[in-house]
């Protein structure tokens, strides 16, 4: 059945329909600012007067495709293209001053491609099951993932431990900004409408990147930066070692992201930010991540693509979007007139395997063309500096702009890029800010909720059992590290002694 | 390094005097077409007349992918149609729609700026959240309605509403009823229902109707009071039921399932929506518009859409839209205040 779709799908005119839809969803992905939800929005009309299969081709595309382009800025320009790539600068940017940038580039390609591959076979073999798993998901169980993501705020802040955290801290009461969740009284709005959905996420993030890298980049001394940057491409395949390296550490990723995509609500860039924390604490050089570590930028191009089986899982078999792009997706699937939910598996079984042989195939062009244009991509870093910081500058605006269409979020944008770059300067790590405006508003709603699903009785966290190994994950990774160095000294001091 | 601090002014300038220009487009616009519509020389009548003459900017207040975004988008491009100019949609979502209203409400009253209008538009004076009334605007027509359900779980223990409604009479505050965030109109669905049969709920809000679903499939909650449109596909496969759906008439999608009037208690409850253009719109354009618009919202392809996504046709002309939308003002500035909300 799969595999008749597969051949049905490689017809030509859907071939060149999804490579459209790659190209586009490549050029919305790469810049900053525009993402893969609006990409997805933004074509859905265009597509109805295509027939279903050619109209998801397109869409299918972009969505696969502008995940795994949002990398390619976070790797070269320190600028995560969509909110899904956040986790990908911690490493890719990293590596690229190493002189590493083919590799980079290789292994965001290689690891999104195989992330929405395996995804996409979860999809087909269990998603049922996946899909009864993710409503498992309730408020308590969110607070207590929430948390789990919080507690990254201290691996990304490298070395600089209690300056990230007081930043994070800052970014948790920022998130508190706008109509609390419980109530809808407005909190530090000063009584403008702009403020009352609280601080936009994205316009935040690609201003404190992108404008906040580009400002710190003009006050760098940058002759040094030209030594350490070789602008060779050098090699993309990753050796066989590295691969092995990386084996366990994305297996498990690609299970975890297939279940936070199938979680309604929660996306890529919780998946990535997720997975890079579990792979760090499982790896033999955990001090390489943040560094330019190969695990890390594996497990974070392989989460943010591996969220879309995920996603699609909740949204095919449930009719409820797992994600912020399946939610426009559905729409698009009505508008062809399927009704996603199990019915759609019995009544239209050909169309639901359309669906995913267009992921599989979608995926392989990606890793053609991903892997062809390398080189091009890696030519951004023989442009003047000058040129670059211009550009990005003029695509955080329009981005910031395009996603609400407010001046308001372009306010924000260079509020937050100021900020960022005044962070940078005094060496203070951005990322938990970014962590705690993504995950405050999850963390702080479901606790409330929570309550009042118990009645205001706190054991609701602890009696579910997802949410206690949740919880208890969270303390053991709080805890690992300084009681494993605690007995390592010990045992080291009494072999000296 | 001196240098670099320079550049580094110079770029934080530029930045600002390009955002700053950005906003002032906005304003002055609005002040060109004053100025136009305004003196009524016999010149600018001409202008009038001619109306439309160029592009047609509609304003959507939510964001792209949703079921006012599906509407407004639907309209305009039958719009686009039947006046024979471009109709360029945009989404300004923020605050239950107020961001977007606040703007419309700013615009020139010369029809090239319209918006649609949710039925946010009758509450958001009374949740607080901007001074907006539906006589802030002149209203076009509305278009669609969608009205709330009581679902629950497909293997509940209530089968009918009076058996939920007993039930939770007989234990106050234990049933866990989801809505899509406080003071959202489902939300008020469910006070409203509280309201009339004298029961107690616990109200657990969510973020959005769709996670609200989703609790309810995964049984977090006992209850949810969304709509037809959004419990529809959970209902079809099976892991949903609605036990009664507050309007006047059985839903076209729900046939078999009574509407609250039959069980007894008068709760009528919906989203609906339409359109609006800024206050003072000149008779000429209102002469063109109007019959546009009554075209374009019974045209055939919106009634394949509602069929697709499971709402339903609602046309009101001007005058009815605007009576129904006061009435549905007055009903919520009466009734909010009384949820205890209200700070």
């Amino acid at each position: 059945m799969l595999l008749h779709a597969i051949v049905q799908v490689l017809r030509p005119d859907i071939f060149i329909y999804n490579l459209a839809g790659v190209v586009v969803g490549m050029i919305i992905g790469a810049l900053p600012g525009l993402s893969a939800t609006m990409g997805v929005a933004i074509l859905t009309p265009l597509t109805f007067w295509l027939q279903p299969a050619q109209g998801l081709a397109v869409l299918l595309g972009i969505y696969n495709s502008a995940i795994w382009a949002g990398g390619i800025s976070a790797i070269l320009i320190n600028t995560p293209g969509t909110p899904a790539s956040i986790a990908q600068t911690f490493d890719g940017y990293k590596l690229v001053q190493k002189g590493k940038i083919g590799l980079a580039l290789g292994i965001n390609t290689i690891y999104s491609v195989t992330g929405g591959l395996v995804s996409t076979i979860f999809l087909i073999l269990a998603a049922f099951p996946i899909a009864n798993f993710a409503l498992k998901f309730g408020p308590p169980e969110y607070f207590a993932l929430g948390i789990f993501g919080l507690s990254m705020m201290i691996s990304v802040s490298g070395k600089q431990i209690v300056k990230g955290l007081i930043i994070g801290v800052m970014g948790l009461l920022f998130s508190t900004i706008g109509l609390d969740p419980m109530f809808s009284i407005p909190r530090f709005t000063f009584h403008n409408v702009n403020m009352m959905n609280g601080i936009p996420f994205v316009a935040a993030m690609i201003g404190m990147f992108g404008i906040g890298e580009v400002l710190f980049q003009i006050t760098e001394n940058r002759i040094t930066k030209k030594i350490t940057l070789t602008k060779e491409l050098g090699r993309i395949f990753p050796t066989f070692k590295e691969f092995k390296l990386t084996a366990l550490p994305c297996a498990i990723s690609s299970i975890i992201s297939v279940i936070i995509g199938a979680i309604p609500g929660t996306g890529g860039d919780i998946a990535s930010i997720v997975c890079w924390q579990q792979a760090k604490q499982m790896s033999k050089h955990p001090e390489e991540f943040g560094e330019g570590s190969i695990e890390g930028l594996a497990v974070t191009s392989l989460a943010n693509n591996g969220v879309i089986g995920g996603a699609m899982t909740t949204m095919m078999t449930l009719g409820i979007p797992g994600d912020a792009v399946t939610a426009v997706l559905i729409g698009s699937l009505m508008m062809y007139g399927m009704q996603p939910g199990p019915q759609m598996f019995i009544e239209h079984a050909d169309f639901v395997y359309n669906i995913m042989a267009l992921l599989i195939v979608g995926n392989l062009t990606i890793l053609i063309l991903g892997l062809l244009t390398s080189k091009l991509s890696a030519y951004i870093l023989y442009v003047k500096d000058e040129v670059i910081w211009i550009l990005v500058i003029g695509f955080c605006i329009l981005g910031s702009f395009a996603i609400n269409n407010s001046p308001f979020d372009v306010m924000i944008m260079i509020l937050a890029g100021i900020l960022g770059f005044i962070a940078k300067r005094m060496d203070i790590p951005v990322g938990p800010f970014i962590l705690a405006l993504l995950l405050g508003p999850i963390v702080e709603s479901n606790f409330r909720r929570s309550l009042a699903l118990s009645m205001g009785n706190h054991l609701i966290f602890f009696t579910r059992p997802i949410s206690l190994i949740l919880l208890v994950l969270t303390i053991l990774s709080l805890t690992y590290q300084p009681v494993s160095s605690y007995f390592k000294r010990k045992s080291f001091s009494k072999q000296t002694q | 390094m001196k240098k670099n601090t320079l550049s580094i002014i110079l770029i934080i300038l530029l930045i600002v005097s390009i955002v700053l220009i950005a906003g002032c487009t906005q304003s002055t616009k609005q002040t060109d077409s004053n100025e136009q519509s305004a003196p009524s020389t016999p010149q600018e009548q001409k202008e009038t007349v001619k109306y439309p003459n160029k592009q047609i900017n509609l304003i959507i207040q939510a964001a792209p992918g949703g079921l006012s975004d599906l509407v407004a988008r639907t309209v305009g491009g039958q719009l686009e149609q039947i006046l024979g100019v471009p109709v360029v949609c945009s989404n300004k979502p923020g605050a239950s729609g107020a961001v977007a209203m606040s703007y419309l409400q700013a615009s020139a009253p010369d029809g090239y700026t319209l918006g649609y209008v949710p039925v946010e538009l009758s509450m958001i004076k009374a949740l607080g959240f901007a001074d907006i009334e539906p006589n802030s605007f002149d209203l076009i027509e509305s278009s669609n309605i969608s009205p709330a359900t009581v679902t629950v779980s497909a293997n509940a223990k209530w089968k009918t509403l009076q058996e939920f409604i007993d039930y939770a009479k007989n234990n106050p505050e234990k049933v866990k009823i989801g809505n899509s965030g406080t003071g959202s109109i489902w939300h008020i669905a469910a006070a409203s229902l509280e309201k009339a049969t004298g029961v107690k709920f616990n109200h657990v809000p969510f973020d959005g109707a769709a996670p609200a679903v989703a609790a309810l499939m995964g049984g977090h909650i006992d209850a949810v009071t969304v709509s037809v449109m959004e419990v529809k596909s959970g209902v079809e496969s099976g892991k949903l039921k609605v036990l009664g759906v507050m309007s006047e008439q059985r839903s076209e999608y729900l046939p078999d399932v009574p509407t609250l009037k039959e069980a007894g208690y008068d709760v009528n409850v919906a989203a609906w929506g339409g359109f609006a253009a800024p206050k003072g719109l000149p008779q000429e354009v209102k002469d063109v518009l109007y019959p546009a618009f009554e075209k374009a919202i019974n045209s055939e392809k919106m009634k394949e859409v509602a069929k697709q996504r499971g709402f339903s046709i609602f046309y009101k002309s001007s005058e009815e839209f605007t009576k129904f939308a006061n009435e549905q003002f007055d009903f919520y500035m009466k009734l909010i205040p009384t949820m205890g909300l209200k700070k």
